[in-house]
């Protein structure tokens, strides 16, 4: 709900260490924020502090939800309400959340659905509760109706980039690769330099290169290396951006010399040797990058799962090579 | 004239620094605090979209803006389709809240209630300014007119006089006085940084905010200005997605890559 860049977002949610490290601090900060001290003379003269205190209050509570530590999340989330009123679209939408980690059982989940319904029909246009609601659908597993209910929101709002990247998701899930696809491009035309979404792009296409006749098959790897390419591009040092590269280039090289007898004619094709050097060029950064985070500690907390991934690609080469 | 290289004295009481100087610096300060408080009061904010309907209209026209500036992301037939729909969408009104009242006039601003708001903000911001203004400058004619309070330590060229010297009328007075009347305008547009120290520097005390604000009125939220029509607005932007040129970053982009990152290595 804060109106983060994906980028961020991706980067913290994918990140649980940073998030219970995140929530031990909520005695910490809870202690700071003494609601007490509202709306004293000094107030004005502590402004921006004053500003960022609400916004930690709100990422405390979020990260105390995704740790499990309810409590203090219910805690946060009063604070915020004693601040901007019980009414407010965020903190409705903090507390339909605070309901739902703490929701039993299904039928509680259907419970909090229903309130959500009942907000949404007194004011149209709650974007919290209305993202809220698609969220829910999502994980009472109906992803129809949560589709349905994310095209209405961006119906009114397209220019929510976080919004178009969730409908992506929710239709790759589904299978559907080509919808997908379009929109992640509407997520690109709103945040145009995010690296991230350029290579989910890149990740969406390579899934359905996979899965087609060789033919569209390498015109869609050809379209999904240029997206990993220009992820790099944009953020020299992003793991995943070479992964993707390494991996669709040796699938087209792999679909090529199948194929290429026939259609060697196309004129937008890259060359055989670009596409080997690329390869090269991408397997040794992966090389590089693996060894300089397992020597650091911190770089290697940071995104642990990514590089045991890029490990085991790595294996899979040298034992492909030997 | 005044002979050059000659020092002008003029006699002072030096209480005339105590009883005028300070006591218009703290009441410019003081206004300008004040002034920040009651605009901050008064102020309110620009109304978010009530249906979905009236968000669609508004954030359509933005996306149409995003796609003509970024569409270098999209490859060139994504790009054509989306181009192909958005004007056809535009021309047709797809996006407007009631698609039925098209082409007729504009509803009058004044009679709008939703527009009279908007004009009365901006008139209490401009009304915030004025009256401070004018009690100040008349209370400041009305007790302290004529006094010569201040010598600056450094000369100044014969242009300065009309500023640093309103309200007096001596023609051979030396251009480094400084009457009480221009030491007010000297607060008065001199004094923003004091007020960015104390309010910190988005305040409403500082005019260039307040100019600034009324060129540009909740930029992100609300692309029409009251009484606009957005139906003209919608055939302007598809006008300018029709005239549209496409350039693709992607194209050649591997050998860019190979280029820029991979020549340090060898292969």
């Amino acid at each position: 709900m804060a109106h983060d860049t994906p980028e961020l977002q991706y980067e913290h949610s994918s990140n649980l260490i940073t998030i219970s490290r995140l929530s031990q601090q909520a005695p910490r900060i809870l202690a700071q924020h003494s609601p007490s001290g509202d709306g004293s003379l000094v107030a004005p003269f502590l402004k921006p502090q004053y500003h960022e205190s609400y916004d930690l209050l709100e990422q405390l509570a979020f990260a105390c939800l995704q740790s499990g530590d309810d409590r203090s999340a219910l805690l946060c989330i009063d604070r915020l309400a004693s601040r901007f009123g019980s009414s407010n679209e965020k903190v409705t939408a903090l507390r339909g959340l605070h309901e739902e980690a703490t929701a039993e059982d299904r039928a509680a989940l259907e419970e909090c659905l229903h309130k959500y319904n009942a907000i949404l029909s007194r004011d149209p246009v709650n974007l919290p509760i209305l993202k809220r609601r698609v969220a829910l659908l999502r994980s009472l597993s109906r992803p129809v109706e949560a589709i349905t209910g994310l095209i209405r929101l961006l119906d009114a709002v397209p220019t929510d980039s976080e919004a178009w990247c969730e409908l992506a998701d929710l239709y790759q899930s589904q299978g559907l690769s080509s919808q997908a696809v379009f929109s992640l491009e509407e997520a690109l035309l709103i945040v145009p330099n995010a690296w991230n979404v350029h290579c989910r792009l890149g990740e969406v296409l390579y899934s359905c290169a996979s899965s087609t006749d060789v033919g569209k098959a390498c015109h869609l790897l050809r379209r999904c290396i240029q997206y990993f390419c220009r992820s790099i591009e944009l953020c020299a040092e992003y793991l995943r951006g070479f992964y993707g590269l390494s991996v669709a280039t040796s699938l087209l090289l792999e679909k090529k010399t199948d194929y290429e007898e026939e259609s060697s004619a196309s004129a937008n094709s890259m060359s055989t040797d670009t596409l080997k050097s690329l390869n090269t060029f991408a397997r040794m950064r992966l090389e590089e990058i693996v060894a300089r985070r397992s020597s650091d500690h911190h770089l290697w907390e940071y995104g642990q799962a990514e590089l045991i991934a890029v490990k085991e690609l790595l294996d899979r080469y040298n034992r492909a090579s030997d | 004239m005044a002979l050059q290289g000659v020092e002008q004295t003029i006699l002072r009481d030096p209480a005339l620094f105590y009883w005028i100087v300070f006591p218009i610096t703290i009441v410019m300060i003081l206004t300008g605090i004040l002034r920040h408080y009651a605009t901050v009061l008064m102020n309110n904010p620009p109304k978010p979209a009530a249906t979905l309907a009236e968000s669609r209209e508004r954030l359509g026209l933005i996306r149409g803006v995003n796609f003509r500036n970024n569409a270098y992301v999209l490859s060139p037939e994504s790009c054509e389709m989306r181009r192909k729909y958005l004007i056809s969408a535009y021309q047709e009104g797809a996006f407007l809240k009631d698609p039925e009242n098209r082409g007729q006039p504009p509803a009058n601003p004044m009679t709008d209630p939703a527009g009279m708001e908007a004009m009365m903000g901006m008139m209490k911001g401009n009304m915030m300014m004025m009256i401070p203004q004018t009690l100040i400058m008349s209370w400041i004619n009305a007790f302290f007119s004529g006094f010569v309070i201040l010598k600056l330590p450094f000369p100044l060229t014969i242009r300065f006089k009309s500023m640093l010297q309103s309200g007096v009328m001596t023609r051979d007075l030396d251009v480094r006085w400084v009457s009480s009347l221009s030491w007010y305008f000297l607060n008065l547009f001199g004094l923003q940084s004091v007020f960015g120290f104390i309010l910190g520097s988005d305040n409403a005390a500082s005019q260039m905010a307040q100019q600034m604000a009324g060129m540009n009125p909740a930029a992100g939220m609300n692309p029409f200005q009251p009484g606009q029509d957005p139906d003209k607005m919608y055939q302007n932007e598809a006008e300018n997605l029709a005239v549209m040129e496409h350039f693709c970053i992607l194209d050649g982009i591997e050998e860019r890559i190979l280029q820029n990152y991979g020549s340090s290595e060898a292969y």
